[in-house]
């Protein structure tokens, strides 16, 4: 199932074989790290915040309303049609929340309440779940507290073949202002980046059965598999000044299918959240928003 | 149909004259809440407020023709038809950037005042089911592609039940949309299943699992504390067009639906042109939208 042609994509959308989703979401006010990630189901807005708020150290699929929502449409095939996202900027003069890249997801399982101080411990965890449409994902570490220092770490997981056993290499984590903001990191500590190493050869992780500290983090984490669909960014951020001379600034970035990508599949129960990358500075108080189209055939 | 090449679509605009510009502005009467969908149609500009007016409960059809102000885009072309060539929009308010604007086919809406409003339970309604006919009242063959909201018709009053609406799918099966949960004191125009907060969906109320239309409303059910005071409509609808992104205010943005895929979106004969704003932060009372679209019809 999916589309022999782009007759058979115009079709479907005159069948009503269409859905148009909007989103907002608004960063809380803790200072984020310029160059770091943060993850935008944890905000409040529409769909409502995702604070992976379930039973410690144990695996949990991510509730689907706390995704962007996308109907379920077996036995079709859904794709990504179209992705539009601004960003609203947190206040009249912040050039903050520009130039920031983004990653859509389908969020697939999380293991909530990790203590980033428990060193010499391995936190076993509790797989009474199994990963829900992939055979695996990315593994994303997301605060859920402040974070005070560069912790060091490493998981015990199953890969995506099933194999059993693997160990990660040590990543880090870094000090962050509050919960949502993604605390993996590379190098010293200052090296930001969104998904967890693996041991060498692996391309994605089925369950993760520990997690231990070598050095402390000073907080929480998630520790959550992810797969991504779609990487795409937003320029400037929409503002008006309010004094001097008014001006108007904003930007708005669309990702067509066929026009500027291949069509990524939406599996049926997806959970889409995105995944944001600040380069100019803190996300704090900022708003994402934007429209997700899915088509099917 | 349409258009067989882009030398074809060329002769219909400058040789046959096929193409026409439409335009829809507007003046809110209300502030608008922050995260909300707005429906234009009843605020003041052009085309006129609508009312929306009809008898309780019952189904009330729209086309090109209503007399509570429609855009007129050139009249029927069939057998030909008519696609948009390119829309623009922008908003002007000193707050509420950045928004969207959709436009949007209104086939027909029902309107709820009264008890229908301020009691909860089931509100049970008269509607013909849209059949598979080709007249303007058809336009969309037993509702395929149809959507389904619920808009402020007048000012909301306190509290803020759940809703549910039942219809009849494309095939005359029953389906139920997802519950969503109202919110008190919605401005006028505001879409109530619509907001930042929980059981909100934006714009329009999510199907049952595989449905791809509305043929029939069947109900609206009220649950929990009932609002204070307020009339709404049960809208129904098809998306015509991509959403406009305005990132700021006075920022015309436009899209060129030569370049986009698939292309040449469809305005069927009898359409309701409307429009459907999106806001970010708080729009301002006074606050002016604009929109134009640019049509031509091709085919035979």
């Amino acid at each position: 199932m999916g589309f022999v042609n782009t007759a058979e994509y115009a079709q479907a959308a005159a069948n009503g074989q269409t859905w148009v989703t909007q989103f907002r979401k608004l960063v809380a006010s803790a200072t984020t790290t310029t160059n770091a990630w943060v993850d935008y189901t944890y905000s409040g807005g529409s769909p409502s915040a995702n604070f992976y708020a379930s039973a410690p150290l144990e695996a949990a699929e991510v509730e689907t309303a706390r995704g962007i929502y996308v109907p379920s449409v077996a036995p079709a095939n859904q794709y990504l049609k179209n992705l539009m996202v601004m960003t609203a900027a947190s206040s009249a003069t912040s050039t903050a929340e520009g130039r920031q890249e983004l990653i859509l997801c389908d969020y697939l399982l999380y293991y909530p309440f990790i203590d980033t101080d428990a060193v010499g411990e391995e936190q076993t965890l509790t797989n009474s779940v199994v990963i829900p449409r992939y055979s695996g994902g990315f593994v994303v570490a997301v605060a859920q507290s402040a974070g005070s220092a560069i912790g060091t770490f490493t998981f015990t997981y199953t890969n995506q073949d099933g194999t059993p056993g693997r160990v990660s290499p040590a990543n880090r984590t870094f000090a962050v202002a509050g919960g949502g903001q993604i605390v993996g990191s590379g190098g010293a500590g200052a090296s930001y980046y969104p998904f967890l190493d693996l041991q060498a050869g692996d391309t994605g992780v089925k369950s993760i059965e520990s997690v231990t500290m070598s050095v402390a983090g000073g907080g929480l984490m998630a520790l959550v598999i992810v797969r991504p669909l779609l990487t795409a960014h937003v320029q400037q951020e929409c503002r008006r000044t309010t004094s001097s001379n008014l001006e108007s600034y904003g930007a708005a970035s669309e990702f067509s299918s066929l026009i500027h990508h291949q069509p990524p599949r939406i599996i049926d129960g997806a959970v889409l959240g995105i995944l944001g990358c600040g380069f100019s500075g803190s996300l704090a108080s900022s708003t994402l928003v934007g429209i997700i189209e899915t088509i099917w055939n | 149909m349409g258009f067989t090449s882009h030398d074809d679509l060329l002769t219909k605009i400058t040789v046959d004259g096929q193409t026409d510009y439409v335009f829809a502005n507007k003046a809110l009467s209300a502030a608008q809440v922050a995260g909300t969908w707005t429906l234009m149609a009843g605020h003041a500009g052009t085309p006129p407020a609508a009312t929306f007016a009809g008898a309780d409960l019952t189904y009330v059809p729209t086309d090109d023709t209503w007399g509570e102000g429609a855009l007129y885009h050139g009249g029927d072309v069939d057998p030909a038809t008519k696609h948009m060539l390119n829309m623009g929009g922008m908003m002007v308010a000193a707050a509420g950037a950045p928004w969207l604007i959709m436009p949007i086919d209104l086939v027909g809406y029902v309107p709820l005042s009264g008890a229908n409003v301020t009691s909860t339970g089931t509100k049970t309604v008269s509607m013909t089911a849209i059949g598979s006919g080709s007249g303007t009242g058809d336009r969309y063959p037993n509702g395929a592609g149809l959507r389904l909201f619920v808009a402020c018709d007048t000012v909301m009053g306190a509290n803020a039940p759940t809703c549910i609406i039942n219809y009849l799918d494309t095939g005359g099966g029953a389906g139920a949309t997802t519950t969503f949960t109202s919110t008190a004191s919605l401005p006028v125009g505001a879409l109530l299943n619509t907001g930042a907060a929980a059981n909100k969906y934006n714009p329009f109320l999510p199907l049952a699992a595989g449905d791809t239309g509305v043929s029939d409303i069947v109900s609206l059910v009220w649950a929990g504390t009932a609002h204070a005071s307020g009339t709404v409509i049960i809208g129904l609808c098809a998306p015509l067009g991509p959403a406009i992104p305005v990132p700021a205010t006075g920022l015309y943005n436009k899209y060129d639906f030569a370049s986009a895929a698939p292309s040449y979106p469809r305005i069927r004969d009898g359409a309701n042109i409307q429009f459907l704003v999106f806001q970010t932060g708080a729009t301002t009372s006074g606050g002016t939208f604009m929109a134009d679209i640019t049509y031509a019809y091709g085919g035979s």
